[in-house]
C-alpha cells in the first residue's frame, strides 16, 4: 500500500502540531509498512519517497526538473551535514504558516449564516472546483503556495504510482483534490484544526470554503477529536459516515532526556505554544497575575512566538509582574526539551484546540498539567486538571493548590506521565491504515460490481 | 564677556548581549563582550583619538585661552582600559593641561538618584575618587546622567560637599522670557547653575551635516556671528555663559569626518578668541565669574537634554520601563544585602540609563534617534533581555 501524503509543515524544520502529528503519523505508518511519498511545499519541486521507519527522520528525496522527471545528477553528488541543512537547500518553510490568519476579514457578522445556505447550493462535483478557484483567489503569499503546490501535485500524480491521497487541513486540499481528480484515486482530508479553531473566531471565509471542499470530495475525513469531528459535522455539515476520529499521539525518541533539572528555586510554570489568540495566551497572563499576588516567588514562562507575543509582553510590564513572568521567543526542538525539563506546571488555556500534543510531551516529562476543556487531548487523558479556558478563576485556584501542595502536583504529574506512555502513535496509525483499507476494499468492491 | 563653555559628554554602556530565558543559570556574562569592544574600538577611532588629538594641538596652540570640559562615565573609563588603553592615555594628556575640566557625576551614568539616594551618593563617590586617580581632579561642577535635573538633585548633591556648580538644559518651560547666558542659582541657592544653549549647541550636534537645513552648511565664521549677535553686549560687563553641551561622538561619529567638523572645530577658537569680549571658561570658572547676584530657578520636574520633551519620558514613559527599572532597584536592595561585590558590580552595570532608553516605544524623530542609538531590534526585545538579566540575578541571591 503505498500513501501520497500531503502536508504543509514536517519535522526538523517547524515543530509545530501539524508537523509533529505528520511526523508521528508517517512514522508508524511506515513502521506498519504503508509506504509513504512525502509532499511538502518546498522551494525546489521535489518529494520524498519514505519506505522505511527511518526514512521519516534521514528524509530522502527525488529532485523534480523543469519537464518534471527526477534530477539525478543533484541527488547523487548532494551532501548533507544535517537533516536541517537538507531541508534548507529544498526550500522547507521556517514560518508555521498553517496559523497563517489573513487580517482581511474585519466583519463577521451572519458569516455563518451565509456560509450554510452557500453549501448546500454547491453540491456537484463542478461547483465544488469553482468554489476552490473562486476561494483561492487572494494576493497573500499563502494562497499563492497553496495555487503552487495544486499546480505541481497534478505534475507529480503522473509521475508517481500510489494507493491513495491523504491529505492534511485546507492548505493541502487543493492539492489533494487536484490529484484525486486526475489519478481516480481515493483521498482522506485529514482535519488538524479549522478555520474556527485558528482564528478564535469566525476566520477567513474562503478558507472554511476550501475546508467545506475539501471534506466534500473526499472520501472520508479523520479528525483529532471527538472535539473536532462535533465541530466538523455542526459547522460544516459534514456526513457523520465519512467523519472518522483518530486522536493524535505522543511518540518517545530515543534521546529524550526526562530527567528534572531547576532553573528557578520557586515553582515554574509553563506556557508552550503560538502566542495567538486560539492558544488563549491572554487567559494565562490574567492567571499568572493573580497567582503572583499570592505567590510572588513563581516564574510564569511564555515560551514561542506569535502575533499577540507584543500585547501579552508590554501588558505584563503594564501588570508590573516585575522578572516574574518571562518570554522565550522562538524555541528550538533542544530548547523545548530543555524548558520542560525545568517546568513544574504546564498549562494549556486554548481556546480551541483541536487537539494539542504538546501537553502529552509536558505529561511525559512528569509535568503535572491544566488543559483547556476545549481541548481534543482532554478526551484521552485522565491525570490533568481540565478546567474551561475562560475560567480564569478556577485555574489561578488550581494553580494556588498545586503550588501548595507539592507532593500532589508531583504524583499528578508522576500519573500523567506513566498515562501517556501508552498514548503511542502506532495505535493511531493502524487506525488510519484501517481506514486506508477499508476506503481500497469498497473501491475495490465497486469496480468489482 | 561671554564665556563660551564647551562641555562633551563621553559615555558607552556596558551593552547587553541577546540573553535568552533559555540561558538563565548559565553563568554566562550579561554582557555583549564582542559588542561592547567592537563599538569602543570604532567610536574610539572615529572620535575620541583624532577629538582629542585636535583638542590638545588647539589647547597648545592657544595656551590657557582655549578650555574644555568632559564628564566621561566610570563604566566609559573601565571600557577604555578593557578595549582600548590608548584613548584613556590621550585623556589623560588632556588633563595635564591644566585647560580641561572633568566633571562629577553617576560611575554608572544611572537614574539612581531617583529610586535610591545612598545608591546615587555611592556612584557619585566612586567616579570622584576615579578623577582623582585617572586625572588628578576632584570635580566641582556636576552633570548628571542626560543632563537630567530637578531641584532635588541639586540638594543631594549639595549634600556631598563636594560641589559648587551643576549643569543641566536650558529648557524654556522653566527659563521662560530669561536667557540661559547667565549663571543661575538653584533653588535654594546653594548651586550655580549653568544651562545649555540648546539651539546653538544642536547646530553643531544635530543639524551640522543636514543638507535640509537652512543653514547649511554651517561654518565657523558664521556660527561666530551668530554668537556676536547674542544680545550680551547690552548687559554691562556682566559674565555670561554661552553653554555649549553635546556628546563628544559629535565629533567624527554622528558628525563623520567628512562632514567637515573637525574642519569646523579647528577654527572655532581662533573666531573667538578674534571678538574682544569673547572668551573660552570652565564650568568650574562660574563660581568665581558671576559677578552678579544670580537668579534662583525653581526645577520642580525633572528636566533632561534628550528628545523634543526634554524630560524623563525618553528612559521612563512607556510599562516596560517602569517595569524593568522598579524591579531593578528592588532588586538591589537584596543584592547589597548579600555583599557579594561581583553581583553588586554587575547590577550597577544594570543601572546605566541606556538599558531604559533602548525600551522607549515613542514614534517619529525621536523614536529615530533612539533606534539609532539601540543595538537591538526591537524595544520589546531591549526590555525581554534585561528581564532575562534580572531574573537570573535573582537566581544568584
Amino acid at each position: 500500500m503505498r500513501i501520497l501524503m500531503l502536508t504543509w509543515e514536517f519535522p526538523p524544520m517547524i515543530a509545530g502540531g501539524l508537523a509533529m502529528a505528520s511526523y508521528g503519523l508517517v512514522k508508524s505508518l511506515l513502521k506498519a509498512g504503508v509506504e509513504v511519498d512525502l509532499f511538502l511545499p518546498t522551494k525546489e519541486f521535489v518529494y520524498f519517497p519514505l519506505r522505511k521507519e527511518d526514512d521519516a527522520d534521514t528524509l530522502p528525496f527525488i529532485m523534480l526538473d523543469e519537464d518534471y522527471q527526477p534530477r539525478k545528477e543533484e541527488v547523487v553528488t548532494k551532501e548533507f551535514k544535517t537533516i536541517e541543512e537538507k531541508m534548507e537547500y529544498l526550500g522547507v518553510t521556517h514560518i508555521p504558516e498553517t496559523y497563517y490568519t489573513p487580517a482581511l476579514v474585519k466583519e463577521f457578522t451572519n458569516l455563518i449564516s451565509t456560509f450554510k445556505t452557500e453549501e448546500i447550493e454547491h453540491r456537484s462535483e463542478r461547483s465544488i472546483f469553482e468554489n476552490i478557484i473562486i476561494n483561492l483567489q487572494g494576493h497573500e503569499d499563502i494562497f499563492k503556495k497553496v495555487q503552487e503546490m495544486a499546480f505541481r501535485a497534478e505534475k507529480l500524480a503522473e509521475l508517481t504510482d500510489f494507493d491513495l491521497i491523504h491529505a492534511n487541513d485546507w492548505l493541502c486540499y487543493p492539492a489533494g483534490m487536484v490529484v484525486k481528480k486526475m489519478s481516480g484515486k481515493p483521498m482522506i482530508a485529514h482535519i488538524h484544526a479549522t478555520e474556527f479553531d485558528r482564528a478564535g473566531g469566525p476566520g477567513d471565509d474562503r478558507i472554511h470554503k476550501i475546508e467545506y471542499s475539501g471534506m466534500l470530495y473526499a472520501d472520508q475525513v479523520i479528525a483529532v477529536s471527538k472535539y473536532t469531528a462535533q465541530m466538523i459535522i455542526s459547522r460544516y455539515q459534514i456526513d457523520t459516515g465519512k467523519v472518522n476520529i483518530v486522536h493524535n499521539a505522543f511518540s518517545f525518541e530515543k534521546d529524550n532526556n526526562f530527567n528534572k533539572e531547576r532553573m528557578f528555586k520557586g515553582p515554574t510554570i509553563l506556557f508552550l505554544g503560538r502566542i495567538t489568540v486560539q492558544k488563549g495566551p491572554d487567559y494565562f497572563l490574567s492567571v499568572a497575575e493573580k497567582v503572583l499576588k499570592k505567590y510572588p516567588q513563581v516564574r510564569f514562562i511564555m515560551a514561542g512566538t506569535g502575533d499577540m507575543a507584543r500585547k501579552i509582553l508590554r501588558s505584563s510590564a503594564s501588570m508590573k509582574l516585575k522578572n516574574r513572568f518571562l518570554f522565550t521567543g522562538f524555541l528550538n526542538r533542544k530548547q523545548v526539551e530543555r524548558v520542560l525539563q525545568v517546568s513544574d506546571i504546564y498549562m494549556l488555556p486554548s481556546v480551541s484546540e483541536p487537539f494539542g500534543i504538546a501537553p502529552l510531551e509536558a505529561m511525559a516529562y512528569g509535568i503535572t498539567s491544566i488543559i483547556s476543556k476545549q481541548s481534543g487531548v482532554s478526551e484521552v487523558v485522565e491525570h490533568a486538571y481540565k478546567i474551561d479556558f475562560w475560567n480564569v478563576d478556577e485555574m489561578a485556584e488550581t494553580l494556588i493548590y498545586l503550588i501548595e501542595h507539592p507532593e500532589e502536583c508531583r504524583k499528578v504529574g508522576l500519573l500523567g506521565a506513566h498515562e501517556v506512555k501508552a498514548i503511542q502513535w502506532d495505535k493511531s496509525a493502524d487506525k488510519v491504515k484501517k481506514i486506508y483499507q477499508e476506503i481500497l476494499d469498497s473501491n475495490r468492491g465497486e469496480i468489482d460490481a | 564677556m561671554l564665556n563660551v563653555v564647551f562641555y562633551f559628554q563621553v559615555h558607552q554602556p556596558y551593552r547587553l548581549r541577546h540573553l535568552n530565558v533559555m540561558d538563565i543559570g548559565s553563568d554566562e556574562s550579561y554582557f555583549d563582550e564582542r559588542l561592547n569592544r567592537e563599538v569602543m574600538r570604532k567610536v574610539a577611532d572615529k572620535c575620541y583619538l583624532p577629538t582629542n588629538k585636535l583638542m590638545l594641538k588647539l589647547i597648545k596652540k592657544y595656551e590657557g585661552k582655549f578650555k574644555i570640559a568632559y564628564s566621561i562615565s566610570g563604566i566609559t573609563i573601565d571600557q577604555f582600559k578593557q578595549y582600548y588603553p590608548e584613548v584613556l592615555e590621550s585623556f589623560k594628556e588632556l588633563a595635564a593641561t591644566g585647560c580641561v575640566e572633568f566633571l562629577g557625576e553617576t560611575y554608572y551614568h544611572s537614574l539612581s538618584f531617583l529610586y535610591n539616594k545612598d545608591e546615587f551618593l555611592a556612584q557619585v563617590e566612586k567616579h570622584t575618587n576615579l578623577m582623582i586617580q585617572e586625572f588628578g581632579q576632584k570635580p566641582t561642577t556636576f552633570r548628571n546622567t542626560e543632563l537630567i535635573y530637578q531641584d532635588r538633585v541639586s540638594d543631594l548633591v549639595f549634600d556631598t560637599g563636594q560641589f559648587n556648580t551643576i549643569i543641566t538644559e536650558g529648557v524654556r518651560r522653566v527659563l521662560k522670557w530669561r536667557t540661559p547666558l547667565f549663571a543661575y542659582k538653584n533653588y535654594s541657592r546653594t548651586m550655580n547653575l549653568l544651562l545649555k544653549s540648546y539651539q546653538l549647541s544642536d547646530d553643531i550636534a544635530f543639524r551640522f551635516s543636514d543638507k535640509n537645513w537652512s543653514q547649511y552648511p554651517l561654518t565657523s565664521e558664521k556660527f561666530i556671528k551668530w554668537i556676536d549677535q547674542l544680545t550680551w553686549k547690552n548687559d554691562d560687563n556682566k559674565n555670561q555663559f554661552l553653554n555649549l553641551f553635546m556628546d563628544y561622538e559629535t565629533f567624527g561619529e554622528h558628525q563623520w569626518a567628512e562632514t567637515g567638523i573637525f574642519d569646523f572645530m579647528e577654527k572655532l577658537p581662533e573666531e573667538v578668541l578674534k571678538h574682544q569680549g569673547l572668551g573660552f571658561a570652565n564650568p568650574k570658572d562660574a563660581n568665581k565669574l558671576a559677578n552678579y547676584q544670580q537668579e534662583p530657578l525653581a526645577f520642580p520636574q525633572a528636566v533632561s537634554w534628550a528628545d523634543e520633551e526634554r524630560d524623563l519620558s525618553a528612559w521612563l514613559e512607556n510599562d516596560m520601563q517602569n517595569n524593568a527599572i522598579e524591579t531593578l532597584y528592588e532588586l538591589f536592595e537584596r543584592v547589597l544585602a548579600k555583599g557579594d561585590p561581583e553581583l553588586i558590580e554587575i547590577t550597577r552595570k544594570l543601572t546605566t540609563s541606556d538599558h531604559f532608553y533602548y525600551m522607549c516605544t515613542k514614534y517619529f524623530n525621536d523614536g529615530d534617534v533612539h533606534k539609532y542609538f539601540s543595538p537591538y531590534d526591537s524595544p520589546d526585545q531591549a526590555y525581554i533581555y534585561f528581564i532575562n538579566a534580572l531574573a537570573d540575578l535573582e537566581e544568584r541571591l
